[in-house]
């Protein structure tokens, strides 16, 4: 009976333990790990000039994506056509 | 600015094959190389479904990731380009590529591999803009005349559109609201619950 009444302490004095250990333990999956390649891709060719680095748009970056934009928007036939419904004569 | 994307509407692509048409005109793309090939998914079947595919300009592109002697790189807006000069046409960004974009030219008897091929985004390569050079490597450069890649301009139904990202995909979302469907081909339902996405999809849509 002594044996059990000592066991019975023991478990008391380690619950709290216990539980701690088991919320770290827990915690421990809610981390973010980047889960990126570490290896690190350096290009190794030759340089690259810019698409608006030409005398067309003369290194001016917002002019060419400005063209970009408009030219991108020709595509919708929505814009091109007229959806309205002609006036009434 | 956002970056270049193509993006292929399934409902309105009617197998013309006018795309592959146009990129290999416009970039002189030898034989038995196709930068963009239209895929048809069952086909002769009612519904059958076309999607135009080239390379994608990855963000995270695998291709880059696996290339032994880095030839790849990304310009600003997103496009995914390579040296020639250094490609040892080794394969492994092939068996990378989850679109099947690289291509690969015969360069003598037995199968042998050339140097890899693949879609620009009409944007050329690291030699001096629309030289001969370069068009002779990786054909025209449209994207430095202010142009649109060729399959995209070319397009007669517009189901392929390219271009800038948010422009393109805000069309795109107009077009889906006016025909009144294809709003199902995107988003979580379609990825993971594929039998009822469509009545998911519009679950999320009056949400």
């Amino acid at each position: 009976m002594i044996g059990a009444g000592r066991w019975q302490q023991n478990a008391r004095r380690a619950a709290p333990v216990l539980v701690f250990a088991v919320s770290v333990l827990g915690l421990s999956g809610c981390g973010e790990i980047d889960q990126k390649a570490k290896t690190e891709k350096i290009y190794s060719g030759k340089k690259d000039a810019e698409a608006y680095d030409n005398t067309k748009f003369a290194g001016d970056k917002s002019k060419w994506e400005s063209a970009m934009v408009e030219r991108s928007k020709t595509q919708n036939e929505y814009n091109r056509t007229d959806t309205k419904k002609p006036a009434a004569n | 600015m956002a970056r270049m994307k193509f993006i292929c509407d399934a409902e309105r692509c009617i197998e013309c094959n006018g795309c592959v048409t146009a990129c290999k005109s416009e970039h002189e793309v030898p034989w038995g190389v196709n930068r963009r090939r239209v895929v048809t998914v069952n086909d002769g079947k009612v519904g059958e479904r076309s999607i135009s595919v080239a390379c994608m300009h990855c963000t995270d592109a695998p291709c880059m990731a696996v290339c032994p002697v880095d030839c790849f790189y990304k310009t600003e807006e997103g496009v995914v380009l390579h040296d020639k000069d250094l490609c040892i046409g080794c394969g492994y960004c092939f068996y990378a590529c989850p679109f099947g974009a690289p291509q690969f030219p015969q360069a003598g008897a037995f199968g042998l591999r050339g140097k890899m091929d693949k879609c620009t985004f009409c944007a050329g390569g690291p030699e001096v803009d629309n030289s001969a050079e370069e068009i002779k490597k990786y054909g025209r450069n449209r994207l430095s005349e202010g142009k649109l890649p060729a399959c995209a301009e070319m397009c007669s139904t517009k189901a392929l559109l390219g271009g800038d990202g948010e422009v393109i995909a805000s069309i795109y979302q107009q077009r889906v609201k006016r025909r009144g469907k294809g709003e199902e081909v995107w988003g979580w339902a379609m990825a993971y619950n594929r039998k009822d996405a469509k009545s998911a999809a519009k679950q999320e849509v009056k949400a």
